[in-house]
């Protein structure tokens, strides 16, 4: 999982202040530059410290133990592409977890922006108590990653939980959720959905960056509310869905603490919250095939680096840029 | 220069600020003179309130020895312990299961045990258990407990459907009608469906004669052995006679999570040592039964040391540890505080001194182990490693089966080879 988390971040590396602190700019006379940039990697040495030691060396060394054979006990023996190979012909099971994930990711995602959206609306045009209902709103987003919300969801949605009680009390007796194949997906992507705060919150201070007087202009136009949404509000705001779907997509990907506390690890019923991660834990920890989770670990970077590239490509036709001229060519204007 | 003042300073603050850090982790172990040792395990609450109160015993007659436990469910425990180990930070002293015995041994983590064989005496443990400890002719790891299969159900419910208790060498066939009765009389589900555990199958299939793994290491039932089981669960199933998927597919190993700690069902399969977790739902009629054999009365289930004890090769402390785990296995106060929590003792002594005094559901563990004493079959040899992935593969194809998503002969036939990828030399 690690290499996919770090490629989400490494976007924010290469902006490092010159020297800061060191004497005013523009002083009587400036310092030359190399040793400018030898105090900015003094300042910089914990986080590249952090970098190197945390997450470089730990991905190269997972990128060489995917070409082994690796049990965690015995010396890795070099198999060459054999954990890829087995990956695409041999494992049905690996399968089942790639189109567990497609469908989460399909169902979570849209679902959960949608809601920060509306309820992003909803705030902003509220008069009074803005603040509290915002920190309302957001505080599942900081509950949400932990394991014990994780287990009270298991609860809520176990046959005779309070999802069934209250269901049955209104006469509908379907029993839990997370026990049957078919719903117990849908229970674990109502609890992303649930985590809506983080998106909202960036929806809230796109919404409002956009100019008062368009919407004043589009109401002498004649505009009503709907109107003004579909034609000032989602253009101009374009940029950050773009931004929150790009965030979220890579973070579904990479589900992990929902499924494997609700289904006690295992990924069932009958396999159906089996997601890819839960499928490469298993395979690492449970089967000590270190090897072959770590091939699945490149895989799934893969898998995100192109499916991030087919949503950047796809934005050049719905994402519009205010201030661009040419027409969004790239993601980076915000 | 001015400047290099500054940036000397800036960078003297910035290793004082490191070494500051690195001044927080420092090792606690090395103050006073004390010893610190570790030592882990996997267990519930209940066998964490016994462990520390025995581990404060030993810490108030060896007050040099400070000793720092930590315990977690057994699948967690298990990573992380071959996480540490595989780090070179393996605890000093470390319950084992007797799955992970060679692979320990073998890989060097474990202290060979004669070269405390003093402080650590085993004279008085029977050679048939102490066999499980040992690989290669030298002794890696003691058995801590000696346990076997069982069927726990609420004794209640039983007598109410008219049934008489279960002796050894109740088959199969005994036990479906009982489970039948059960059904009828009570209206719950009689069992918990023994399909998803390997452990049952196991103890089925041994009843026919067969084991699991032959003396390869190798699968040594076909396809149509596990086609048979299963088929046999699913028809008791599908009548409603044993726990329905919905209910099974939840069962994690722990006993609150299974149908019968849910109050579904009013038997199940278990473990001996572990049953005593449902007596916080069935109270006093908590009782176990042996496991059924097979057709001819030919047992299945089989005694073994319910877990192990070790010692890390590179402890700093091996003598200690040894004295810390004679404490645990041989001394009078450390077994009696034990009880029979892990097991019934396997010092032969302590095992005497204990299981006189047991009472309700110890007495129950003791008296079944009683009855089965003399009529069962030499336990299988510790399973190989691929085993433990099998193991989780069992229930999770298990669930293909109950939830009617593959017949039990597709299903048979997939873990077939999938446990002869896993079993690959």
């Amino acid at each position: 999982m690690s290499p996919a988390m770090s490629a989400a971040t490494a976007t924010g590396t290469r902006a490092a202040p010159p020297g800061p602190g060191l004497e005013p700019p523009g002083g009587p006379r400036r310092r030359p530059k190399r040793e400018r940039e030898g105090a900015a990697w003094v300042f910089l040495s914990p986080w590249v410290l952090g970098a190197v030691v945390l997450t470089l060396l730990p991905m190269a060394v997972s990128l060489y133990l995917s070409f082994t054979d690796y049990n965690l006990f015995d010396p890795p023996s070099w198999v060459g592409l054999r954990n890829y190979r087995q990956m695409f012909t041999e494992d049905p099971r690996l399968l089942r977890s790639v189109l567990n994930t497609l469908l989460y990711v399909v169902i979570a995602v849209p679902l959960q922006l949608a809601f920060a959206l509306a309820v992003a609306v909803a705030l902003k045009s509220m008069r009074r108590g803005k603040g509290f209902y915002r920190s309302a709103f957001y505080a599942p987003s900081l509950l949400g990653a932990s394991m014990s919300i994780a287990l009270v969801w298991r609860a809520l949605f176990n046959d005779g939980g309070t999802v069934d009680s209250v269901l049955s009390g209104l006469g509908v007796h379907m029993g839990g959720w997370i026990n049957q194949p078919g719903w117990a997906l849908l229970s674990v992507a109502l609890l992303t959905v649930w985590q809506f705060g983080a998106p909202m919150v960036i929806f809230l201070a796109g919404l409002q960056q956009i100019p008062q007087e368009l919407y004043e202009a589009a109401a002498v136009d004649g505009a009503g509310r709907w109107r003004q949404f579909a034609s000032v509000t989602m253009p101009m705001l374009s940029p950050v869905v773009f931004f929150n779907l790009v965030l979220q997509t890579i973070q579904a990907f990479q589900v992990f603490t929902p499924a494997f506390a609700v289904s006690g690890g295992r990924g069932g019923p009958a396999d159906s919250t089996l997601f890819y991660t839960l499928y490469l834990y298993d395979r690492g920890f449970t089967a000590s095939h270190m090897g072959y989770a770590s091939a699945m670990a490149w895989m799934l970077l893969l898998a995100i680096a192109v499916v991030t590239a087919v949503l950047f490509r796809t934005s050049r036709a719905w994402v519009f840029y205010a201030n661009d001229t040419s027409n969004g060519t790239s993601g980076e204007g915000r | 220069m001015p400047g290099t003042r500054t940036r000397v300073s800036c960078a003297a603050t910035a290793l004082a600020l490191c070494a500051a850090l690195a001044g927080c982790g420092g090792d606690a172990g090395a103050a006073g003179g004390k010893v610190t040792l570790r030592f882990t395990w996997w267990g519930n609450a209940d066998r964490a309130a016994l462990t520390d109160k025995a581990v404060a015993a030993f810490e108030k007659t060896h007050p040099d020895i400070d000793i720092q436990t930590s315990y977690a469910p057994y699948e967690s425990y298990k990573q992380k312990l071959a996480t540490q180990a595989a780090g070179g930070d393996a605890p000093d002293v470390m319950q084992l299961d007797y799955r992970q015995i060679s692979q320990y041994a073998g890989s060097g983590v474990l202290r060979d045990l004669s070269t405390v064989r003093r402080t650590l005496p085993t004279g008085a443990m029977p050679h048939s258990l102490l066999k499980s400890g040992r690989v290669g002719g030298k002794q890696y790891a003691l058995p801590m407990g000696v346990g076997t299969q069982a069927m726990a159900y609420d004794r209640k419910a039983w007598r109410e459907a008219g049934l008489k208790e279960p002796k050894p060498g109740w088959t199969w066939d005994d036990w479906e009608s009982a489970v039948r009765r059960l059904k009828k009389a009570n209206g719950v589900y009689g069992m918990t469906d023994p399909g998803s555990f390997e452990d049952w199958f196991e103890v089925w299939l041994r009843g026919r004669g067969k084991e699991l793994y032959d003396a390869k290491g190798q699968a040594a039932f076909t396809a149509g052995d596990l086609d048979r089981f299963w088929s046999y669960a699913t028809k008791l199933r599908k009548e409603g006679l044993v726990s329905p998927a919905t209910s099974t597919t939840q069962m994690d190993g722990s006993v609150e999570n299974a149908p019968m700690g849910r109050k579904q069902a009013v038997a199940e399969f278990n473990w001996d040592a572990p049953s005593a977790g449902y007596e916080a739902m069935v109270g006093k009629n908590l009782a176990l039964a042996p496991m059924p054999s097979g057709a001819d009365g030919t047992p299945g289930q089989y005694f073994k040391p319910a877990m192990l004890v070790g010692i890390a090769a590179n402890s700093e402390h091996p003598r200690e540890s040894a004295q810390f785990i004679d404490f645990l296995l041989n001394s009078r106060e450390g077994t009696k505080i034990l009880g029979v929590d892990r097991g019934l003792p396997v010092n032969a002594t302590a095992r005497a001194r204990v299981v006189p005094k047991l009472t309700g559901f110890q007495k129950e563990m003791a008296d079944l182990q009683k009855k089965l004493t003399g009529r069962l079959k030499e336990p299988p040899a510790a399973p190989p490693r691929g085993d433990n992935a099998l193991q989780s593969v069992f229930g999770r194809d298990y669930d293909q089966v109950a939830f009617e998503r593959a017949t039990p002969r597709q299903v048979a036939e997939d873990f077939l080879t999938e446990a002869r990828a896993e079993l690959r030399p």
